[in-house]
């Protein structure tokens, strides 16, 4: 190899490499021969799976969704639905109610287990480390099944089982009181509005005040001061914005009057105007010193992918599901008329109410009645078991978040004689939320995911309502699907939430 | 890795230990409100160990119903006729571990102060014991009495290390620790009779003499016994081994182990020694002397190009016998699809050992050595077994638990190398994939996966084609597993300097020597930490195999036990034994992976 090459240097760099060596072209062949593959998988699986349906006799779709599966749920907004799609629905709703109160729990009793472990007094700090460290190296399923068995247990539900009707425990399940919104709730929620505009207003004044003469205003304190205020003087007069409904007729009048062609042509509208500003950025942010942009050819393929993106959108619009439009307007339409509703005469009760629980018993045997807010054994069970095995991950990343603060930080705020909660209220947390906020998205999405455990104990989530489902139709396949479709839809939607927070959060530089 | 980080350099300064007066105020009554939350989280942790104890310790408690199916929560059905293959595998085990505790000469030292404070809050927890426990008061007595012991001991250590200025020993090797804490274990067999229960007639008694340790007290002794044997026997010879090849061949060991131990020692395969003889040693022959002789060929330096030819046109041949089979166009025996997709594979990397004739050498014989075991393994799952099922597989218990743990861990690491691999290259179309698949597996619960595995993968099969529940359960937890750990090495792959690719390509490496040698072991020595916690959640997720049907621990425990007859609706206290056995591992794990994370010195930079 040889002494030509260097002689003449040059020769070697115009020898072109021969074309399977070629960089470009290996990429492309073994790429094309992955999606290949994959592309010949699926439809060999698919195939298959044609075949086997119908041997079997089974049909695949989603019309189960309008049949009745004959199903009885053990609890949930209808123990007996009518149809195969709202069994489905009340799973969801079930899931999100327990995803929703989890998430509330295990963020609270996480952020003071983790306060807890790093606190000086060496009892508080060492019932953290016990706390943490067992609940998180117990699989979940394994406690969600003792929680489970050990609530089984406990005595039958009789009319002074409890604490003097406040909270009710008995192997039926617990039972606490209900805060509900009451009639009034919606007059009263505009007055808190107006409240908020006025306490916003009010904190910009003092800490006006305080940019310009640098007294102590306490800006967070007056607005909080103003809110209450309205809330208060609110819940007593709030009738008198029962007007405000027929500004909601009115708007659900005029968007029904819409013409679906004007709303699919303004949709068209902003698939092609978000493309069109996305690829523009692109651009602009691809450009080099001497003004041309410079592309490969993965922006290429990303530029092509947005503007097919807003093209596959159109045709959705138009073609593949004409009736989104009219349903966007019905829906919303709708939505503007229930709030109408919401408004009204007669009217006139405070804004919350509060219900005890209560024993009746209806025929042999005593059960919960209706006022209070009862969990079954199944929902206390995964409740407890999430929350707690939740919030043993959270406490460890509050941990590590207030740790990863660096000490300089806080000797910082000392030396500039900051007293001990205004130096962690203004320098620390601030520091340490960035740190904690994405593994704490995480969590979230984690605690969502595991709801699907309660199938475990049988309590009606949408997991175990598919699969009861999906047994009694044959229909596991299209269940499989509107399960992946709901768990990516949540995953979505907590990742979006999260991310606006870190975005917020983020070192604002230059 | 050489031993030297290993070693423990420095001495962390000695903190200047304080009065326990001075440390209590200092600790829990320094002011007020420390004062007040010391008394109120003070009582509050009594009552709960109290309520804790009160549960365990109940005359309602049947731990006998634990004690009684011990054997079923470990290895369910395993037939008792065979019953010794179970401790045969568990021996290899030990052997194994002693070997390389030996090997790699673990020089963890233990201080005498560390054991004294160990036992002195042993005797602290004792007394605590004695005055919470609702016992009668003169096993009270016995407690207290074994506490102050306790104490005593621990006081007398701690004194002998703080008076003794030029003391000899101020520490022992953990290792030696670790034996005398498992000697003693296993001691307790013979004197402590656990679990005094039988059936006669199907009424449980408790009959003298026949106790759950009467029959485990010898095998657990001789497992003891074969650990510390091959650990002396070694550690005497140590010198004259060659290490680095003793090393390479242990870790061989423990990789094949599962594999060998669970489809050889436990399965036991009725080898239909005529077929062997007559179809599969030849065949193994033939891809030993003719595959290794078109490797040794392959790997001549001044072949150049011709080499990767032949390498693709293997490859496309191996490929191709699979697309044959899917239409049934020429039977051939599976073994031999596989051993040439694997031959096509090591002709791929062979360029990468074109050097001297030793090197060849060694290359053609792992080669051999690679064909020996696999067509081994392969006939030996395809052998029908020789146990006596009730159930439908022979592993049950905990050992399914570890087997679909180990398993999945195995298996799921290459793919999930691959797959953060393919998420961070610049190919967009291999990009796309990747991170479609992982976006997607990751965004549903596993419970859903599984499902999808065990009721929905037949009908997606070839007719006539059937996966067994097990495999359909490791399939699917092996997929899922891997988005996950793709995740966690393109956390490290991001970290590797992009002036080392550069580096990589001035000195002219092809691109997967590149990754190969350069990117990825600096990619998985910083995602170590992460992949242990990642192995910590996989073994704990296993109990989700519960819920599809499979026979774990945890089924046993939640559903068998408690709809026997004897122990009719008795679930708590198997729940809390399995609660138990899960925690020991993950925490240990989770120890361990802290340890590791302070050798690798993340998070000190």
């Amino acid at each position: 190899m040889s002494t030509d090459t260097e002689v003449q240097p040059s020769n070697y760099h115009h020898q072109k490499p021969p074309f399977y060596r070629d960089a470009t072209v290996v990429k492309w062949l073994f790429q094309v021969g992955a999606l290949a593959l994959v592309v010949f998988a699926l439809w060999f699986l698919s195939s298959q799976a044609r075949d086997n349906l119908s041997a079997r006799n089974i049909s695949t779709g989603f019309d189960f969704l309008s049949i009745d599966p004959g199903i009885n749920l053990s609890e949930g907004i209808d123990t007996r639905p009518a149809t195969g799609g709202r069994a489905l629905w009340v799973g969801m709703v079930n899931t999100i109610r327990l995803a929703t109160a989890g998430i509330f729990f295990a963020t609270v009793i996480g952020l003071f287990i983790g306060l807890a472990r790093l606190s000086n007094n060496w009892v508080v700090n060492k019932l953290g480390s016990v706390f943490v460290e067992t609940l998180r190296n117990i699989p979940l399923l394994v406690q969600i099944l003792l929680y489970g068995a050990i609530l089984a247990n406990l005595g039958d539900l009789q009319f002074d089982s409890g604490w003097d009707n406040w909270v009710i425990w008995s192997n039926k399940g617990l039972s606490v009181p209900r805060v509900f919104i009451a009639d009034g709730f919606y007059q009263w929620a505009v007055f808190m509005c107006i409240g908020a505009l006025a306490a916003r207003w009010m904190y910009n004044q003092r800490s006006g005040l305080h940019d310009k003469t640098g007294e102590n205003t306490h800006p967070g304190l007056g607005s909080f001061a103003v809110l209450t205020i309205f809330g208060i003087v609110g819940w007593f007069i709030h009738p008198i914005f029962g007007w405000v409904g027929n500004i909601f007729g009115a708007i659900s009048d005029g968007i029904s009057k819409v013409p679906e062609e004007v709303l699919q042509l303004v949709l068209s509208a902003v698939a092609i105007s978000i493309a069109a500003n996305w690829i523009r950025g692109f651009l602009a942010s691809r450009r080099t010193p001497g003004g041309s942009a410079r592309l490969t050819d993965d922006d290429k393929f990303r530029i092509i992918f947005a503007g097919v993106g807003s093209v596959l959108a159109i045709l959705v619009v138009f073609v593949v599901w004409p009736g989104l439009s009219s349903w966007i307007i019905n829906s919303s339409s709708d939505l503007f008329e229930v709030l109408e509703n919401k408004f009204g005469d007669g009217r006139t009760g405070g804004p919350f109410g509060v219900d005890r629980p209560e024993v009746v018993k209806p025929g042999k045997f005593e059960k919960y009645g209706p006022s209070g807010l009862t969990m079954s054994l199944g929902f206390a069970a995964v409740f407890f078991g999430i929350v707690l095995y939740t919030a043993a991950f959270i406490a460890e990343i509050v941990r590590g978040g207030i740790l990863a603060v660096p000490k300089g930080q806080i000797e910082a705020a000392n030396s500039l004689g900051m007293k001990r909660s205004t130096a962690l209220r203004t320098v620390i947390l601030p520091q340490a939320l960035r740190v904690i906020m994405p593994p704490l998205g995480n969590q979230y999405l984690n605690l969502t995911k595991n709801t699907s455990l309660a199938i475990a104990v049988g309590f009606s989530d949408l997991v175990q309502v598919g699969q009861t489902v999906g047994n009694q139709t044959g229909k596991n396949l299209s269940v499989f699907a509107i399960w992946m479709l709901f768990y990516l839809a949540c995953s979505l939607t907590i990742s979006v939430a999260v991310n606006f927070f870190n975005v917020r959060l983020r070192i604002v530089e230059r | 890795m050489s031993e030297t980080t290993i070693v423990e350099t420095g001495k962390r300064p000695e903190v200047a230990s304080s009065s326990p007066g001075e440390w209590i105020r200092k600790n829990l009554f320094s002011n007020i409100p420390n004062t007040i939350l010391t008394i109120v989280f003070g009582v509050f942790a009594l009552y709960a160990i109290r309520g804790l104890l009160g549960f365990i310790l109940s005359g309602e408690r049947r731990w006998e119903a634990v004690a009684t199916n011990m054997r079923l929560l470990m290895a369910q059905g395993y037939p008792a006729n065979q019953f010794v293959r179970v401790w045969v595998a568990l021996g290899c085990l030990m052997v194994l571990t002693g070997l390389s505790l030996a090997i790699w000469n673990a020089k963890g030292q233990l201080p005498i102060k560390k054991i004294s404070n160990w036992t002195m809050n042993i005797g602290f927890g004792l007394m605590l014991f004695a005055v919470l426990a609702p016992i009668s008061p003169s096993s009270r007595l016995g407690w207290v009495i074994a506490g102050v012991l306790f104490l005593t001991f621990g006081f007398g250590l701690w004194m002998s290390t703080k008076n003794n200025q030029n003391r000899t020993l101020d520490s022992i090797p953990t290792v030696w620790f670790s034996f005398g804490f498992l000697g003693t274990l296993v001691l307790s067999l013979w004197i402590v009779p656990f679990g005094h229960y039988a059936f006669t007639n199907g009424e449980l008694v408790a009959e003298t003499g026949r106790t759950v340790a009467m029959s485990t007290k010898l095998p657990f002794t001789v497992m003891w016994v074969l650990l510390v044997c091959s650990y002396c026997v070694i550690i005497r010879v140590r010198d004259y081994l060659p290490t680095g090849q003793a090393k390479a061949l242990l870790v061989g060991l423990w990789f094949l182990s599962p594999f060998v131990l669970n489809w050889i020692v436990l399965r036991d395969p009725d080898f239909d020694y005529g077929h062997v003889i007559s179809t599969d040693v030849p065949v193994a022959a033939l891809f030993i002397f003719a595959g290794g002789g078109i490797l040794y060929l392959l790997t001549k330096p001044s072949l150049g190009e011709l080499g990767r030819l032949t390498a693709i046109a293997l490859l496309i041949f191996g490929v191709f016998n699979w697309v044959a089979a899917f239409f049934g166009w020429y039977p051939m025996l599976q073994k031999v699809r596989i051993s040439f997709v694997l031959l096509a594979l090591a002709a791929l990397i062979a360029p990468n050992f074109a050097a001297d004739r030793r090197t060849r050498l060694k290359f053609v014989t792992g080669w051999g050595v690679l064909i020996v075991i696999s067509h081994w393994l392969i006939t030996a799952v395809n052998s029908p077994s020789t146990l006596e099922l009730q159930g439908p597989t022979y592993l049950g218990g905990f050992s399914l638990t570890l087997f679909v743990a180990v398993l999945t861990l195995l298996l799921s690491f290459p793919l999930g190398v691959l797959l953060a691999l393919g998420r961070t290259s610049s190919m967009p179309i291999a990009r796309v994939l990747c991170t479609g698949y992982i976006e997607s597996i990751r965004g549903v619960p596993l419970i859903t996966i599984l499902f999808f595995f065990s009721n929905i993968l037949p009908l997606f099969l070839p007719q006539g084609m059937e996966i067994a529940e097990l495999a359909a359960i490791v399939t699917g937890y092996t997929l899922f597993s891997a988005a996950y750990l793709a995740e966690n090495v393109r956390g490290g792959l991001q970290s590797v300097m992009r002036g080392q690719y550069e580096a990589a390509d001035a000195i002219g490496l092809t691109t997967s020597q590149r990754t190969g040698f350069i990117v990825l072991p600096q990619a998985l020595r910083v995602s170590i930490p992460p992949l242990v916690g990642q192995a910590i959640g996989v073994f704990k997720e296993t109990s989700l195999v519960a819920i599809i049907g499979a026979y774990d621990i945890l089924r046993i425990a939640n559903n068998v036990v408690p709809a026997q007859t004897e122990f009719l609706g008795v679930k708590r206290e198997g729940l809390l034994l399995v609660s138990v056995i899960y925690f020991i591992v993950a925490f240990s794990m989770s120890k361990y992976s802290q340890r590791l994370e302070e050798r690798v010195g993340l998070g000190e930079r």
